[in-house]
């Protein structure tokens, strides 16, 4: 038989689980209804994750396919800008180089810009000329950065721009989403203790004459709590698995229409909740159950 | 009882303890100069001084409120003595720490007037609860609770549901409860308080019948009709003091039957 410590008392697993089966048949329709509202709650935080795991693929995709544009001076001698495009085209981060004269700049400034106004007579040395570097794919922002700075020394280059600021944008962004998940899972751990809670108080008042006779014949007080712990621990866990089945669910039916316009976007593709991820949710889940149950039981339980 | 004898394997207030010789040769309880108070100048028990020996018989009486509950509660630890001792095969039940309570409790089977029985549970449930609570392995469950069905005239009646017996059926559920972990001693509060005379009799016989495979019963009653027609060991319980006569009415104290029921 197999025993369990549960506060400091034995608990027999075995027949707990057998007595909690019992309640779980005879308490169906209320642990229907908790069940149902934590996992709305668990469906949240699930979204939210998979908020977060998409951007952080977005991020992690555009940060190593990283550019860099160096602005060159309007009096830069030719022979340097060649010699600058060799010693570009010779690093292994680099992957392309390519020389955008003022006239090009300008161009491609008014086929892109849409500000509802006759922008052509604006001189062409408004756009200086540069040099548009794409890097390997793989390369960290650090490094990135590292190649940014020493390019910036270089004789024919007036400005250097590596997008860092866009992408602490990002990170801000990110940072921002992943305090969102955090909260909403602190919410949701004090929503799944609270309803947990307030249910197995429900179950153990409607169940307080088989309590009483239990005692009555003998039964420790973890013996008692046993059912009801598991009890708690399988709403938490049944509430999690159906979010994540929710979620699964409306990934399935909406990740191909969603695909095409993100990848036109952002050019990463829509990623479901990494194993670990949902994994964390189903074992928080049937462990935030069981502490909240247990609790519960601890406050009521005074037969 | 028929069939083999299973040791209890809790006998002693302690997982896994053993009574020892000593402990067996004395009485089963000795209350000493007990008191119990509800209000601070009025104890509802005063000064009881009891002592019943192992396979005793004895009815405990008293008009309503003289304490026959209270007095059963005080032994199975549902209430603490105020003053005094109360010694349950030697032991002071009075110090237990809360968690050898349910360790005494499975030394004893408690019967209530209101059977204390769950509705939606069988009968096998019922009783087999007591069982569960030992951790005994199912097979000797279920023989365990055909045997107290037996020993209660419900034999093969073990799948129905408790809510559809009669009270008289229910009772006998409850003190199958009560006899199926083979307890020392039972304490039956006022068992056929909510029964008819007929079957007040019938109940009251099963608890002799128990009684004699050497179980200890204290019958708390304050049914005259019952106490006139066995002549069991009497004790009395009157404004918190106890009389008793060793052969029932026979060789009563008293002027009649009436200074004990009120």
């Amino acid at each position: 038989m197999a025993f369990t410590r549960l506060w400091g008392e034995t608990m027999d697993v075995k027949s707990a689980m057998t007595r909690a089966r019992r309640g779980l048949r005879e308490e169906r329709r209320l642990y229907v209804v908790a069940v149902s509202s934590l996992a709305v709650a668990f469906l949240c935080l699930g979204a939210t994750l998979l908020g977060v795991t998409n951007l952080d693929a977005a991020a992690d995709r555009w940060g190593q396919s990283g550019r860099i544009t160096l602005f060159l001076k309007d009096d830069a001698d030719p022979q340097d800008v060649a010699q600058l495009r060799v010693v570009l085209e010779g690093l292994s981060d680099v992957r392309e180089v390519a020389h955008v004269t003022p006239e090009q700049a300008k161009a491609s400034f008014l086929e892109e810009a849409d500000v509802g106004a006759d922008l052509s007579a604006l001189p062409k040395e408004v756009f200086p000329a540069s040099l548009e570097v794409s890097l390997v794919n793989g390369v960290t922002r650090e490094r990135s950065e590292s190649i940014a700075t020493r390019l910036g020394q270089f004789r024919a280059v007036s400005d250097v721009e590596s997008y860092g600021s866009w992408f602490q944008k990002l990170d801000h962004l990110l940072w921002g989403a992943r305090m969102l998940a955090a909260g909403l899972a602190l919410l949701v751990m004090f929503c799944v203790i609270a309803v947990i809670g307030n249910t197995i108080r429900l179950a153990v008042a409607r169940r307080r004459q088989e309590i009483q006779v239990m005692k009555l014949c003998g039964a420790t007080n973890g013996f008692v709590r046993g059912p009801f712990v598991l009890e708690g621990m399988f709403q938490g866990f049944a509430s999690a698995l159906l979010a994540v089945l929710a979620l699964l669910a409306g990934y399935l039916s909406l990740h191909e229409s969603v695909d095409s316009t993100l990848a036109a976007l952002t050019g990463s593709r829509v990623v479901f909740l990494g194993v670990w991820t949902w994994l964390l949710l189903l074992t928080g889940g049937a462990l935030i159950g069981a502490i909240g149950s247990a609790l519960s039981v601890r406050r009521y339980l005074s037969v | 009882m028929q069939g083999t004898k299973v040791v209890r394997p809790f006998p002693f207030f302690r997982a896994g303890a053993r009574a020892s010789q000593p402990q067996l040769a004395k009485p089963i309880l000795v209350l000493e100069d007990v008191y119990k108070f509800f209000r601070p100048d009025e104890p509802t028990l005063r000064g009881v001084n009891l002592k019943v020996e192992r396979g005793e018989f004895a009815f405990i009486t008293g008009p309503s409120g003289a304490g026959k509950s209270t007095l059963l509660k005080l032994l199975y630890r549902e209430l603490m003595v105020d003053e005094g001792r109360v010694l349950f095969c030697g032991r002071d039940i009075g110090r237990l720490t809360d968690k050898s309570i349910p360790f005494l409790r499975r030394n004893l089977g408690i019967v209530f007037q209101d059977f204390r029985i769950i509705d939606h549970w069988t009968v096998f449930e019922n009783i087999a609860v007591a069982l569960e609570i030992l951790s005994m392995p199912q097979r000797l469950i279920r023989s365990r609770v055909a045997e107290a069905l037996e020993r209660v005239g419900l034999n093969g009646r073990g799948d129905e549901q408790t809510s559809n017996l009669s009270g008289g059926e229910k009772q006998r559920v409850a003190v199958a409860r009560a006899i199926v972990p083979e307890p020392a001693l039972i304490l039956a509060d006022e068992p056929t308080g909510n029964l008819d005379p007929h079957l007040a009799i019938d109940i009251l016989t099963l608890f002799e019948e128990i009684n004699s495979t050497g179980t200890t019963v204290l019958f708390a009653t304050h049914d005259h009709s019952l106490i006139s027609k066995r002549d069991h060991r009497l004790i009395s319980i009157d404004e918190g003091r106890v009389v008793e006569a060793r052969q029932g009415l026979k060789d009563w104290p008293g002027s009649g039957i009436h200074t004990l029921v009120g």
